[in-house]
Order: structure tokens, then sequence, then C-alpha cells
């Protein structure tokens, strides 16, 4: 069995951590750039080879057409949900998309989770070199407003990375677990967790009992579309605004758009630290558009979706029945909240300092971390207990939805309703499952329809009973029991929005030939490849040290050099990498002395005839 | 293909939800069992309940007292022995969330992950019926409702919203400032006639809060009464009195509760 990490899959960055068991704290893995973060960002090749992160980042100048970002915002959502984000958001949405979204990367097709899953195998192959040893289980998380299709979204994701989930866990959860290890703090804490594409708050009591430190959600709101991409969307459309003023149209010029996106980002940054910047941006005309930025000016810009963020906020504190003077607390989580405006709205309404101790962009990851360690049995002395963020129900005569499971229950948490039919002879009813707050169905999120078989016979007369469950990382189970005979009764759950298990199962298949070389066969063969050079390198040291300085060499040491290497080759026989990895080690010992005579007799031969003044 | 239709509900049949009697359409209520609570047991009587591991009586606890196994739920587990209380309607709620946190510790999936399929799903049924309990419990009109619901006394015909005689002028006048307010927006705004309507809403708003008070604190008495009944081992027909008294007083508290929303919705829109 191999390990299992925490996972923050992020709509600009994606991060991959641990629970390191040794000093009982979690870690982010760096990737070979150097930094933990890895960009969101998938690219095809002209000839289908795919890459994810910051080589898929650079691609996004050079080959935007074949170049996706932000691709989370897709998660779980239809082609109708989307029509706003398109006016934005370069997406080609494929036209042959219908309850899921495909979008077009070059010449192939893909599904949001397909893509995302793409970033995770990034991640995956990151913590496999950095163990040397596989990775086969995640904790993922995911915005506490997610509903259940962008969970199950982000699930499958999962599942074609060739990831068990175990869990996925709410980005502010998660952001309080770090910091709860980190500071050991109790009482009501706010987690006020502001990201590239998504924002959320949630409001947790942080509880000390005999058996450990229970974070008990109380109450979740957000917007799962509006993050520090707004803002920068906010940026690019006053930005071109003013180079169409000058007379350049950017539509013809993705490159340049993509560009231009890049240069308002740093300003973006800039204007965090500085209280003003400047844009120089070359035009494709030849013109430049040159542009300073105050503050002040950028703050105006802005102020309407920092102002977004506080409806959400005081909603969560509604539900949670506390007022903002009783969080003894503020957690702030996520990239956007480095936003010089974010932090003063932020304390100016909770009338207190927030917390910012540990690093915005890592401790979702290193929640995450912490949770895989729980659910490892690694870390027992925590316990998280999360909430649903949206009211589930179904819907009745007339349109009406009727909440089964209402907003903030504790999960794992479930209802049962007992159905019968209403006519004679009737076979089937019809049942609509919807998650949302509003009072029709049709203003509410569809998740699902199914229908329950029934055998003809008077109305009234079938009993059958439907369990809804909404499991532990907040998606929904449901299972049906027929009173009258006494026996589970088999339901068809088809989602709404998403894959269906087949459809996950048909791209597992097919993505097998585009998958990377499985783990332990590519660790194989970089150390055969190792053996290969050490054994070579060997025998050239033995053969020129019998010309250079034949009969130096000493028996037990010829002896011990002669065993490494038949121990190396026989190693080399089998398949197993680490064992071939340990003689390596070994022989590697064994030539020390040996490669140390021969770089001193170099030396002195280039020293040679030379006074010691002279070296 | 036979003939698919819309569901019809039977709430009988699941856990009473606080918000029921805002669903008139799910009020067709057949399964009614009644449970013999009169008596007020505080555990179920499942004395005969075996352990599905080790075939010792469980007595329908969380646990095999002999091999420590997560038991299913016995049917007809009620939310009060969940916790091992008595269905009494006063509850310590410091007791009750520490019982919760305790419970969830031995309760929750986490604990499960490598355990039998069967154990991961009984910790998610057991788990889940534990946080279905203490939301219920926790809040005291719901428990009421709750308990109602166990004795078969929120059935169809027990259970509608009833609007109180002395609120009827009220609710008459509200329609009609409802009425003109609505007319006032559709003929472009009158400021001075929204701002008058605006302050007869308001001050309905405040009256029905208050009667949602009054309704409230009654509940609570008449709850008190009722532990009392259940001390002193009252008979039957008291107690049902009780019942009956607490079932009418949860009629008109959601009929109150609705227009104090309506009216709030409306005074937003303003």
């Amino acid at each position: 069995m191999g390990r299992t990490v925490g996972i923050d899959l992020g709509t600009t960055y994606s991060l991959i951590a641990y629970q390191d068991k040794l000093e009982g704290a979690p870690k982010c893995i760096p990737g070979p750039y150097g930094t933990p973060l890895c960009p969101s960002v998938v690219s095809v090749d002209a000839d289908g080879a795919i890459v994810a992160g910051e080589a898929a980042r650079r691609r996004l100048l050079t080959q935007p057409e074949r170049t996706i970002y932000s691709v989370k915002r897709l998660m779980g959502r239809g082609p109708a949900d989307v029509q706003e984000e398109l006016k934005i958001f370069p997406f080609r949405i494929d036209p042959g998309s219908t309850n899921v979204i495909r979008v077009r990367l070059g010449d192939r097709v893909f599904t949001p989770p397909e893509i995302s899953a793409f970033i995770l195998r990034e991640l995956k192959s990151w913590a496999e070199d950095y163990f040397q040893d596989s990775v086969d289980r995640a904790v993922i998380t995911v915005p506490a407003y997610f509903n259940d299709a962008q969970r199950q979204a982000t699930r499958d994701a999962g599942r074609l990375a060739g990831l068990e989930v175990l869990r996925l866990v709410n980005e502010p959860t998660a952001a309080a677990l770090a910091y709860g290890l980190h500071e050991q703090k109790r009482g009501r804490v706010a987690v006020y967790d502001f990201g590239g594409g998504t924002f959320d708050i949630s409001i947790l009591k942080l509880v000390s009992t005999t058996d450990g430190d229970i974070y008990q959600v109380l109450s979740t709101n957000g917007d799962t579309h509006l993050g520090g991409d707004d803002i920068d969307n906010t940026l690019q459309s006053v930005a071109r605004g003013e180079i169409s003023a000058q007379g350049v149209d950017l539509a013809t010029h993705p490159e340049t758009v993509q560009e231009l996106r890049k240069a308002l980002i740093a300003a973006k940054h800039e204007l965090s630290e500085a209280g003003k910047t400047t844009v120089k941006f070359a035009l494709p005309n030849g013109a430049v558009y040159f542009r300073e930025i105050t503050r002040a000016e950028y703050d105006g810009w802005i102020r309407p979706i920092v102002e977004r963020t506080m409806a959400p906020v005081r909603q969560a504190l509604a539900d949670a029945k506390l007022a903002s003077a009783e969080i003894e607390e503020v957690v702030l989580v996520g990239g956007s909240t480095r936003v010089p405006l974010v932090r003063r709205t932020v304390t100016e309404f909770f009338g207190r300092r927030p917390h910012a101790e540990l690093n915005p962009d890592e401790v979702v990851a290193l929640g995450a971390a912490v949770q895989a360690g729980i659910l490892e049995g690694g870390v027992k002395d925590m316990l998280l207990l999360d909430v649903t963020p949206l009211s589930l129900g179904i819907e009745t005569m007339g349109g009406v939805v009727a909440k089964i499971i209402p907003r903030n229950s504790t999960i794992p948490a479930s209802a049962q309703e007992l159905f019968t039919t209403g006519v004679e002879n009737q076979t089937g009813i019809d049942i609509h499952v919807l998650q949302g707050e509003r009072e029709l169905a049709k203003d509410c999120r569809s998740l699902a329809r199914f229908q329950l078989k029934v055998p003809p016979g008077p109305p009234g007369l079938a009993r059958i009973e439907v369990k809804f469950l909404i499991d532990a990382s907040g998606i929904l189970q449901v299972s049906a029991r027929d009173l009258r005979a006494g026996k589970q009764h088999s339901i068809e759950v088809l989602p709404s929005y998403g894959l269906d298990d087949a459809e996950v199962e048909r791209i597992l298949e097919e993505s097998i030939e585009y998958a990377e070389q499985d783990f332990s066969e590519r660790q194989l063969i970089e150390a055969r490849n190792e053996a290969e050079i050490m054994l070579h390198a060997t025998e050239k040291a033995l053969a020129r040290e019998q010309v250079e300085a034949p009969g130096e060499l000493p028996a037990d040491e010829l002896r011990a050099l002669d065993g490494a290497v038949a121990a190396l080759r026989e190693a080399l026989a089998g398949a197993d990498y680490k064992r071939i990895r340990a003689f390596v080690d070994v022989l590697n010992q064994a030539t020390m002395p040996l490669a140390e005579r021969m770089m001193n007799r170099a030396l002195s031969t280039v020293f040679e005839g030379k006074r010691l003044d002279e070296v | 293909m036979g003939e698919v239709r819309r569901p019809f509900f039977l709430p009988g049949g699941g856990a009473p939800l606080p918000n029921h009697e805002e669903f008139p359409s799910r009020l067709f209520d057949l399964a009614g069992q009644d449970h013999p609570i009169m008596s007020a047991p505080s555990t179920t009587a499942a004395t005969s309940i075996t352990c599905g591991n080790c075939s010792a009586a469980t007595g329908g606890a969380h646990f095999c007292p002999a091999c420590g196994k997560i038991q299913p739920l016995p049917p007809g587990t009620d939310y009060f022995a969940f916790f091992g209380l008595q269905r009494k309607l006063a509850l310590d709620l410091p007791e009750l969330e520490r019982r919760f946190h305790s419970l969830s510790w031995r309760l929750h999936p986490d604990n499960f992950m490598r355990a039998s399929e069967l154990e991961r799903q009984l910790s998610l049924d057991r788990s889940s019926q534990l946080n279905d309990a203490y939301r219920t419990l926790r809040d005291p009109v719901a428990r009421v409702e709750y308990m109602l619901g166990l004795a078969g006394m929120r059935k169809e015909g027990q259970k509608k919203q009833q609007a109180p005689p002395e609120l009827l002028e009220e609710v008459f006048e509200l329609n009609e400032s409802l009425d003109r307010l609505r007319e006032a927006r559709e003929s472009g705004e009158n400021a001075a006639e929204t701002a008058g309507l605006r302050g007869k809403l308001e001050a309905a708003q405040q009256k029905f809060e208050s009667s949602l008070a009054d309704a409230d604190q009654e509940l609570t008495q008449v709850s008190a009464q009722w532990d009392r009944a259940l001390d002193s081992g009252t008979d039957d027909a008291t107690k049902k009195k009780l019942m009956e008294r607490m079932n009418s007083i949860l009629n008109r508290r959601s009929y109150i509760r609705n227009l104090v929303e309506s009216t709030q919705k409306v005074l937003a829109g303003t």
C-alpha cells in the first residue's frame, strides 16, 4: 500500500502535502521548480501529449488555444451554468456538451474532471519522486460551498488520477485544522477563505474534550464563483477598454490577451505591497499601453467584489446564531486575502485583527494532510465535524421543494421519507432530489432524478422508504427499502450533472494509453540505469588502476569490490528497484578508497615539478 | 410503461422534521403507527437484540458489550434513547453537547477507515443518526415536535397551521397593507405612502414577534408540566391532554412564524 497525501486542488494553484510522522506536523511537497505551488493549468501538445503545472502555464502565452486555466470553475456544472464565465474566460466548450461540459483543447476534448485529473497526476508524481514510493490515497479539499455535483466531479478527478479519495474536506475547515494544530486555538473561530475562484466563510467552535480536540463547524456560506480571478478580470476590462480607446482591438490576438493578463496580475501583486504601480505593455501595433495605477483607484475598482463576500459572512453568523463580536479569532486563508482592502474590510467587520501567520497559499493543503493523518490513524486526538452547506430537498406537487436535510446540518446526516402511489396501477414514483435554499424546484440545483418502481396495485398500497444520506464528504447517497416486502429496493440514481460511474470507467480505460508510466516501473528503469552506470564506471576504474598502479590495490579492498559488484549484478537480475538502489549504494561505498587514491594520483601528476608556492 | 406520478409523502416513516408543517402536500400520513410511549420508557425494549458478530445480547447499545463491534441501529430507536436520555422535554444542553461530542469520537466514520465494509456502513448509519438526533433535540421546538411525533400525536389533522384568533385583526390589516404596498409600487413609487405602509408593516411585525415569544413561553410551560407528569406517574388521559395542548401551540406557532417570515421578506424588499 502506498502513501496517503492531502491535496488542495485550487482554481489558480494546487498543492500536495503529507503528515510527517516524525515531526507530527504537516508539510508541503515542493515540485521540480522548488515551489510547492503547482499552477492549475493543463496544456495539450500538437501530438496529443499532455503537460500540467508550470510547463503548461508557460504555454498559456505561446499556445493559448491548447491550454486551459481555472478549470475548477467548470467542475460539476452544465453548459447552461457557465454562460457568464464564457464571456470572461477563454474556455472553448464543445458544442456537443449536454449535461457534462466538454472542453476543447487543440484537437482533443475533455471533461473538467479529466482536466483536473491531469493536475492531480502532476502533483502525485511530485510526491512519488519525493517519497520514492507510490502514492495511492488522498484527502482532497473543496470549497465549503461546493454542491453535490461539484464534489462528485472532484472525487471523479481523483479517481481518474489513480487516487482513492478517502475524503473531501472543506477548504476553510482544513485551514482551521492546520491553524488549530499550529496555535492550539480554542473557542469560536471565523475562517475567511478568499481564493483564486471561490469564496468561503466558515464559523467553527474548537472544543477540548477528554478524547481530544473537536473542530465543530457551526455554519458555512460562500460563493463558488467569486475570487481573485474576478479581480484580474476587472483589471483586464479596465485595461482593454483603455487599449481599445487607443484604437487597438485585442480580440484577434489571444496571445497578447494572455500576456496582458499576466502583466495585470503582476500589477495586482505589486498593489498588495505598494501604494501604486505602473503597467507598461507593448501592443501588437507597436504602441505601448502605459498606465499608473494607485492603490486608491484599485480599491475603488475592486470594492464591489470585496463587498460581495460580506453577505455570505453575515448569513453564516446568523446561521451560527452569533454576533460578529462573539467571534474570538478570525483566520485569513487564500491568496486573495493578501489584498489590503480585503484585510481592512474583514478587520473592520469583526473588530479584530485577523490571523495570517501561516502562508495563506499553503494552509489548506497542510490541513488536508492533517486529515489524511487522521484517516490513516496516525493522528488520534483530532476530530473534524463538518456541515453540509446547502439544504437538501425533494420536489413535491406544484414544483415546491420540501427540505429534508437543512443546511448547516452536521454530516453525516440523513433523512427518511416514506413514499406510496396515488392512483390505481401506478408503476413508478418519480423522485427529484434538489439542493438549495429557494422554495421552488426550478430555482434549486437539480442533483438527481430517479424512479421507484412499484408493483401494480391499488393506490396507497406500496410503502417504499427512501433514505437520503449525506456522507462525511458531503456527497449524497440514496437507498430505498420496500417496507411491505421487507427488503432492499434497488434504485438507480442518475446524476443531473457530471459523469456516471460507467463513464468514469470508460475514461479510465481510455486514459491508459496516455497515462504516465506506472510508478514502480519507472523507478525500476531509473534504478537499472543507475546500476549499469555504476558497474561500468567500476570496471573502467579497476582496469585503469591496473595500468597506472599495478599491484597496489589491497586484497581486502579488491574482495569487497568484487563482492559488491556480484551483489549488484544479482539484484539487477531481479525487479526490485529498492534492492537495486541499496546495492548501488554498497558498491558506491566500496569504491570510495579506490576513487580517493585515483584522485590523489591525478592531483600529484598535475602538481609534479611545481614548487609549493606555485600551487 | 405505466403511469408515473409525483411522489406522495408519508412523513410518519421517518423522523419528523421541524419544518414539516410548512409543506401541506406532505401531510398525507398513512404510516401513523402509534408508539407506546405514554409511560415513557427511556431505552428501547430491545433486550432480544444480539450482536451480529458474537451473538451476545446488546440491548440495542452502540457497541457490543462483549466484543466491542459497532452495532446496527435497532428499529424504533428514538433520539432520546440514542443519547441514553429519558423522553423529557427539559434538557441540560451542555450535557447533551458533551454526550454528542463523546459519541462523535466513537461513532464517526474517521474511526472506521480500516474496518470492514459492514462496519463502515454501520458507522455511517449511527453517526448520521447521532447528528440528526442532536440537531433535533438541541432545538426546544423541534424536540417537542419530535416527542409528539413519537407518540403519534403529529399526524394529519393534528398538524396544521392555526390562525390564533387574537391575531386575526392584524392579519386582515396586514393583507390590506400588502395589497396597497403592491399597488403603490406598480403605480410608480409614492414615497410618502410607501413609508407609511412600511411603518404599519413594522408595527405588525413587532406584534407578530411578541406573539411568537408568547407561544414559545407557553410551550416551555407546558413542556415543564409534561416532565412533572412523567415524574409523578400521572395517568394517560392527563398526558394525552398535555400533548394535545402542545400540539395546538405548535400549530399556532407555525402560523405565526410564517407571518413573521413573510413580513420580513416584504420589509427586506422595500
